[in-house]
């Protein structure tokens, strides 16, 4: 029933890192005040719901805003959109496999990641607004909507200090206050104490939240930039509880491999592969790393297994390259996608960068 | 409290495990007034005003609390702190041969000892449970909404949900660390019901410990604006052969915010305990 999260736990070589309880109990159970349909569903496009004092009510379990800015949070940009030292960090953090992830040392890993991965529960009171977040480790904070202000000089935290305020029916939720040890998704960019988050959530109707997401650290990135998810209500269900427990099963993280591909062979898989009409996948040489686009799949590098196999932080299983007689290299394979092994057969297109 | 004493205290190295917590040293919003607080003439919080309701009348118990120190306690470890009367032992009021052991469970709370309690889960960082954090020396806050009343604790920043929403406890739970919990007014007092937990929390310090057939029942009583009153049963007949019951007062911090607290920040290897 939650094949879903387990998938999503499973697609990671950090998924040894977690324990995670198979199933969980009050999934079934219905949440009071759900409209609902003659069949007894859930309406989830009937109105958004009021507060007694007439705001947007964004109270409720809500899945989280999808898998591909989890992996790769600077997707959308262009590499110079990343601070040198930033993206170097990036890449050493890729290369060793992640092994100093927050993530496998049961810490928070930043309030990005936490948004994008699992359910979150909003419980919204006139004065403040919690943040419920089931997973990793079921970490909560605390949105003040009285008026305060921002801390002046906080200590620096994981999940920083965070204050909101409604323009008409959005909820704008500013946080800074961070430390410099999260990272924002979970291939590895970092976050430094400059990091400065603006959340706009606003409740479209019953199931669904525009929650959008501005990153404005100049310290990483060279501008601020916005990130537009939506996420979906989770009706009749409820939180697992998610102790991260399984510190021990670092010391099995090998860190890098050291297994590197000349740019010059990487140049040669460069290309446009296609699985099946309208379905294709695009890899590039950047920073002397392929890089994978497609298939709904986030953009990311990809570390190599050898010479012709790679991986990446989405598909542990990943993609292997396949030369035919003449040394050509015509054909992918893809493993440990939604859909099984595909083979992918090169295009004479040229991947756009 | 002053977020001063609150970072000594976190500091403090209590026995029986504690040695194992860090906590960061100063936070923030820590004197922030708190809103809808009654105050005397002086603008101090006035603690003793009476109980605060909600809009609907019923009892409120919205704030940020801390379990008060033990009034018959002596100051301990290198701080000279009081503890919590529960905090290590929550058989304190009874005498040794009083206890009410199955006698697997007398010999695994032995060997814990034995151990010099190496093996408390609190010291991997793992959630100290329920109710071990009603006698917990960090604040805790309660916020309070007719359908869901949600705790949030500053120890290891988790959560806690109490639904009050007439919902009954799972049949067959999942076992956790923090149990489920359903919550019902009894008049003016919060009875929780609490079951679904795993075997691995210690009830306290010097490690009770219980298994998956405990059910915790907490009656919240808020006798004032600035007191509480949790009376805790735990009924465990896997380990105890009859309940055990223990009341750990509650005060108010009035005028401060929890701060972040993520104990495997400071998480050091566990040294090997005598064999």
């Amino acid at each position: 029933m939650r094949s879903h999260r387990l998938f999503a736990l499973g697609v990671a070589a950090a998924a040894a890192l977690f324990s995670t309880t198979a199933d969980g109990q009050w999934l079934n159970y219905p949440t009071p005040g759900t409209p609902r349909l003659p069949d007894g569903k859930p309406n989830l496009s009937a109105p958004a719901p009021r507060t007694s004092d007439g705001k947007p009510d964004l109270t409720g379990v809500w899945r989280g805003a999808g898998p591909l800015y989890r992996f790769n949070i600077a997707q959308d940009l262009e590499p110079g959109d990343v601070q040198p030292w930033a993206e170097e960090l990036f890449l050493k953090r890729l290369h060793d496999f992640r092994k100093d992830s927050p993530l496998s040392h049961c810490l928070p890993v930043s309030v990005p990641f936490h948004n994008f991965f699992n359910m979150t529960r909003i419980v919204q009171t006139p004065a403040l607004t919690l943040v419920l977040y089931e997973s990793p480790n079921s970490p909560h904070r605390t949105v003040f909507t009285d008026g305060r202000e921002l801390p002046k000089d906080p200590n620096p935290t994981w999940l920083g200090y965070s204050i909101g305020r409604w323009e008409g029916d959005t909820l704008v939720v500013t946080t800074t206050g961070f430390n410099d040890s999260g990272w924002l998704d979970s291939a590895g960019h970092p976050q430094t104490e400059s990091l400065r988050l603006t959340e706009r959530i606003r409740r479209r109707d019953f199931g669904h939240l525009d929650f959008d997401m501005t990153i404005d650290d100049p310290k990483v990135f060279t501008k601020p930039f916005t990130i537009k998810t939506t996420r979906l209500l989770a009706p009749d269900t409820d939180l697992l509880e998610d102790v991260c427990e399984n510190e021990s099963d670092r010391a099995h993280m090998t860190g890098d491999s050291g297994v590197r591909v000349s740019p010059a062979l990487l140049a040669t898989y460069a290309g446009v592969y296609e699985l099946g009409p309208g379905r294709q996948v695009a890899f590039t040489v950047v920073s002397d790393m392929l890089w994978v686009r497609g298939l709904n799949e986030p953009k990311l590098p990809l570390l190599a297994k050898s010479d012709t196999q790679f991986m990446s932080t989405a598909n542990p299983l990943g993609y292997e390259f396949v030369k035919d007689a003449q040394g050509n290299v015509t054909q992918v394979i893809v493993r440990g996608g939604a859909n099984g092994t595909q083979k992918g057969v090169r295009t004479a297109a040229s991947p756009r960068r | 409290m002053s977020a001063d004493l609150r970072a000594i205290l976190k500091r403090t190295v209590l026995t029986l495990g504690f040695a194992a917590l860090a906590a960061p040293i100063a936070g923030q919003w820590v004197n922030h007034p708190t809103r809808g607080l009654p105050r005397t003439a002086d603008g101090k919080p006035d603690l003793s005003a009476p109980t605060p309701r909600t809009r609907d009348g019923q009892v409120d118990l919205s704030g940020i609390w801390l379990s008060e120190r033990d009034p018959k306690g002596t100051p301990s470890g290198i701080e000279g702190n009081v503890a919590p009367r529960y905090l290590i032992n929550i058989m304190t009021d009874l005498k040794p041969d009083e206890v009410p052991f199955q006698p697997w469970a007398e010999a695994l709370y032995k060997q814990r000892g034995a151990n010099l309690f190496r093996d408390n889960p609190m010291i991997r960082c793992l959630p100290a449970g329920v109710p071990r954090l009603d006698a917990y020396p960090h604040p805790y806050k309660i916020i309070q909404t007719p359908e869901l009343i949600v705790v949030l604790y500053e120890a290891q920043t988790i959560f806690r949900q109490i639904f009050v929403d007439g919902r009954a406890l799972p049949k067959d739970p999942e076992p956790s660390w923090m149990g489920y919990s359903v919550g019902r007014w009894d008049g003016d007092v919060l009875v929780v019901e609490t079951a679904g937990f795993n075997d691995q929390t210690w009830l306290d310090g010097s490690g009770h410990p219980h298994t998956e057939a405990m059910r915790v029942t907490e009656r919240f009583r808020r006798v004032n604006v600035g007191r509480m009153e949790i009376e805790i049963v735990i009924d465990d007949p896997k380990a105890y052969t009859k309940p055990l019951k223990y009341t750990q007062p509650q005060v108010l911090l009035p005028d401060t915010e929890l701060l972040e607290y993520i104990c495997a920040e400071n998480a050091k290897p566990v040294g090997p305990g005598p064999k």
